[in-house]
C-alpha cells in the first residue's frame, strides 16, 4: 500500500523494479537505481533508528521484565516474581489513591486548559493592534522550562509569605495569617490537589490556546460567511462549522497534552512531593519515589507501567489519525 | 440637503473608528485576565531575585515593588556560594552534545523518509515519531539500569545519551516534513552535474534546508531544556546537574529556601530559553499537529 503511494508519485519506475524483482534477482536487481536508493536510504535511517530502539524500544521492553522481578538499586541479580509486583501495587492503599488523584489532576486540569484555551484563542484570532506582542506574552508559561515556573510557583504559593495570600487578604476575602481562614495552599488535602492542577493549567492553556488557533485559522472565511448569510447564529457555526473542521487538530493537540499531563512528575514533585498525606500523589511521583527513593525497582516499574493502559489508547488514536491524513 | 451632503464623508469614518476603537478596548478587557495570569508569575519572580532578603518577609508593606533598594547579591551567592557556573556549562554542553546527536541521526533519517521513496517510509517515520510519545516516566528506571551499566550515572553524560530519545523522533519528523519541501529539480540538476545521492544531499540539499537544521538545534537545546524526570533520577552529583535540577535541589537546605537565589537561578536560564522557544513555537505547533491542519 504505503509502497505503491510512495512510488506512485513522481518515480514510476519504483513499483514497477519492484515487481520485476522477484524474476531476474541474480545479479541485476542489487545493481539497478532502486536497489541502490533503498541501500543508501536505509543506511541514512540506520543510526536514527538504531538509537531509538537501543534507548526507547529495549528499556521498553526491560521495563516489562524489571515489572516482573525483584529488581533493586545496588543488587545485580534479580529474581522473577511474576505479577507479584503487580499484586502488591494493587494491594496498597498510596497506589489506588495516585490512581485517583491522577484521574482527577489530568480530566480537571484538561477541561481547566480546554476552556481557558479556548476563550484565549478566540480573543487572539480577532485582528487587533499588538496582537504578536500580546502572543508572545501569553505562551510563556509554555515556553519557560517547567522545574523553573513551578519554582517561581512554589514561592507564590509559600506557607506565609505567599504573594496570593497578600492580595486575598487585603481584598479581606481570607483571614489573618494563622488563623484558619488562612489557606496554605500546598500544606491542605483538598488546596494542595487544586494547586498543582492549578500550575499544569496555568503552564498548559497557551499550548492548547495556539492549538486551536491553528486549527481555527486552517477554516476557510468563506465558509463562516456562507453560515452567517445562511442565517447561522454564533453558537451555531461554532458548533455546526467550527467544531467539526477543528475536531482533528484540536484532538491531536489534546492527545499530546493529555500525553504529557499523565506523565509529568515534575510540577507534583516540586510542590508538594505527593503530599500532605499523599492528596497530590500521583502515578509519576509514586513510581519514582519507589523506583529510586525506595530503591525498589521492580516495583517502580510495575507502578509507571500502569500508566500505560492510560496512555495506549491516546497513543493508539494519535497513530491512526496521523496515519489517516497522509494520503 | 447641502449639509447632509458634507457631514456624510465626515461622519462615516469617524463611527468606524468608533466601532474600531470599542473593539479594541474589548478584546484587550477579555485578555487582561489571561495576560495577568501568563506574566505575573515573571514578573513576581524578577522582583523576588532583586530583592534584598529583609524585603521579602515583609506582609505590611504592597509586596509587588521594592522597599529596600534592588541588590545583585541574589545573583552573586549563585555564582559565588554555589555550583551554579558548573551548572550552566554543564547545560550547555548537554545542550551542544544533544543537538550534535540529534542532527547527525535525524538529518539523514529526515531526508530519506521524505525524500527516497522507500518501502514502508511512512510507516517508518510515523513509528520513529511514536516513540517521542513514550513518556519518559514509563523508561526511567530501565534507562537507569543502562545509565549505570554505561557508567555514566551521577555524570551529565548520561543526559547526553538520553536526552535524544526525545529529540531525535520529534526531530526527524519535523526534518522529513522540512526535506519534503525542496524541490527535486535542484537534487537532480546536482545529479546532472556528476554528484552522486550522496554528494547531492550535502552539497546542495544540507546547504539550502540551514533553515530546518537550525530548527533541529533549537528543538534539541529547548526540549532537552524541559526534562527534570532524568536529570533528577540520573545524576545526583552537585556539580554534574544541569542548571534546572541544580536549581530545585541546591538552593533548597532542609526547610530553608534561598527564594531570592531561586528565582534568579531560575530566571537566568528560563528567560532565555522561553525566550528562544517563543520565536520557533510555531514550528512546534505544526510539527505536531501540521499534517493535520493541511
Amino acid at each position: 500500500m504505503s509502497q505503491i503511494a510512495a512510488g506512485g508519485g513522481p518515480s514510476p519506475g519504483a513499483p514497477a523494479t519492484v515487481a520485476v524483482g522477484g524474476r531476474v534477482r541474480d545479479i541485476s536487481w542489487w545493481r539497478t537505481p532502486t536497489a541502490r536508493r533503498y541501500l543508501f536510504g536505509y543506511t541514512l535511517l540506520a543510526p536514527a533508528v538504531l538509537y531509538v530502539a537501543l534507548l526507547v524500544g529495549i528499556p521498553f521492553v526491560f521495563s516489562l521484565y524489571l515489572a516482573v522481578s525483584d529488581a533493586s538499586v545496588g543488587v545485580p541479580v534479580a529474581r522473577f516474581v511474576g505479577l507479584e509486583n503487580f499484586k502488591a501495587a494493587l494491594e496498597n492503599s498510596a497506589f489506588w489513591t495516585a490512581v485517583r488523584n491522577t484521574v482527577v489532576f489530568t480530566l480537571g486540569a484538561g477541561i481547566m486548559k480546554g476552556l481557558l484555551g479556548t476563550a484565549l484563542a478566540f480573543l487572539l484570532i480577532q485582528p487587533f493592534k499588538g496582537r504578536r506582542v500580546v502572543r508572545a506574552l501569553v505562551v510563556i508559561p509554555f515556553t519557560l522550562p517547567i522545574a523553573v515556573s513551578v519554582l517561581g510557583w512554589k514561592w507564590m504559593f509559600d506557607s506565609q509569605f505567599s504573594v496570593i495570600n497578600w492580595a486575598l487578604s487585603r481584598l479581606n476575602l481570607i483571614g489573618a495569617y494563622g488563623s484558619p481562614e488562612w489557606p496554605v495552599w500546598l500544606g491542605q488535602p483538598a488546596l494542595a490537589l487544586f494547586s498543582v492542577m492549578f500550575v499544569n493549567v496555568w503552564r498548559g492553556f497557551p499550548f492548547s490556546a495556539i492549538v486551536l488557533m491553528a486549527g481555527m485559522t486552517s477554516i476557510p472565511p468563506e465558509i463562516i460567511d456562507a453560515g452567517k448569510v445562511d442565517g447561522a447564529t454564533f453558537l451555531q457555526r461554532f458548533r455546526k462549522i467550527i467544531v467539526p473542521m477543528i475536531a482533528p487538530i484540536l484532538f491531536i493537540g489534546s492527545a499530546f497534552d493529555t500525553v504529557f499531563t499523565l506523565s509529568d512528575l515534575s510540577i507534583v514533585y516540586l510542590l508538594t512531593n505527593g503530599g500532605p498525606d499523599g492528596a497530590t500523589e500521583i502515578l509519576p511521583t509514586l513510581a519514582y519515589n519507589t523506583g529510586i527513593k525506595a530503591g525498589a525497582l521492580g516495583r517502580g516499574a510495575a507502578i509507571s507501567l500502569s500508566l500505560f493502559p492510560l496512555l495506549l489508547p491516546l497513543m493508539i488514536l494519535l497513530l491512526r489519525t496521523l496515519r489517516r491524513r497522509q494520503y | 440637503m447641502a449639509t447632509v451632503a458634507v457631514a456624510t464623508p465626515y461622519r462615516a469614518p469617524r463611527t468606524e473608528r468608533a466601532k474600531s476603537i470599542r473593539r479594541h478596548v474589548l478584546i484587550y478587557l477579555g485578555l487582561l485576565p489571561f495576560l495577568g495570569l501568563a506574566v505575573f508569575p515573571i514578573f513576581w519572580m524578577l522582583v523576588t531575585a532583586l530583592k534584598q532578603e529583609p524585603d521579602l518577609y515583609r506582609m505590611d508593606v504592597v509586596p509587588f515593588w521594592f522597599h529596600l533598594p534592588p541588590t545583585w547579591k541574589n545573583f552573586d551567592f549563585l555564582f559565588h556560594r554555589t555550583s551554579y557556573g558548573d551548572w550552566i556549562v554543564n547545560t550547555m554542553a548537554i545542550a551542544f552534545w544533544v543537538s550534535a546527536i540529534t542532527l547527525l541521526t535525524a538529518v539523514p533519517a529526515g531526508y530519506a523518509l521524505a525524500r527516497l521513496r522507500l518501502p514502508f517510509a511512512e510507516n517508518l517515520g510515523i513509528g520513529i515519531f511514536m516513540t517521542y510519545l513514550v513518556p519518559g516516566i514509563i523508561l526511567f528506571l530501565p534507562l537507569a539500569r543502562v545509565v549505570s551499566t554505561l557508567e555514566l550515572q551521577d555524570s551529565w553524560w548520561s543526559l547526553v545519551a538520553v536526552y535524544p530519545t526525545i529529540t531525535i523522533p520529534f526531530c526527524t519528523w519535523l526534518l522529513m516534513g522540512f526535506f519534503k519541501t525542496v524541490p527535486f529539480e535542484i537534487e537532480e540538476a546536482a545529479m546532472v552535474d556528476g554528484c552522486g545521492q550522496l554528494g547531492a544531499l550535502l552539497r546542495v540539499v544540507l546547504p539550502v534546508s540551514w533553515p530546518g537544521l537550525i530548527t533541529a538545534v533549537i528543538f534539541s537545546f529547548t526540549l532537552s531544556m524541559q526534562d527534570f524526570l532524568y536529570a533528577l533520577a540520573f545524576v545526583s552529583v552537585s556539580d554534574q546537574k544541569p542548571v534546572p535540577l541544580g536549581v530545585a535541589t541546591e538552593l533548597i537546605r532542609g526547610d530553608v529556601y534561598f527564594w531570592g537565589s531561586l528565582m534568579a537561578g531560575a530566571l537566568l536560564v528560563g528567560v532565555p530559553v522561553a525566550i528562544v522557544y517563543n520565536l520557533f513555537l510555531d514550528k512546534f505547533i505544526s510539527g505536531i499537529t501540521g499534517a493535520a491542519i493541511k
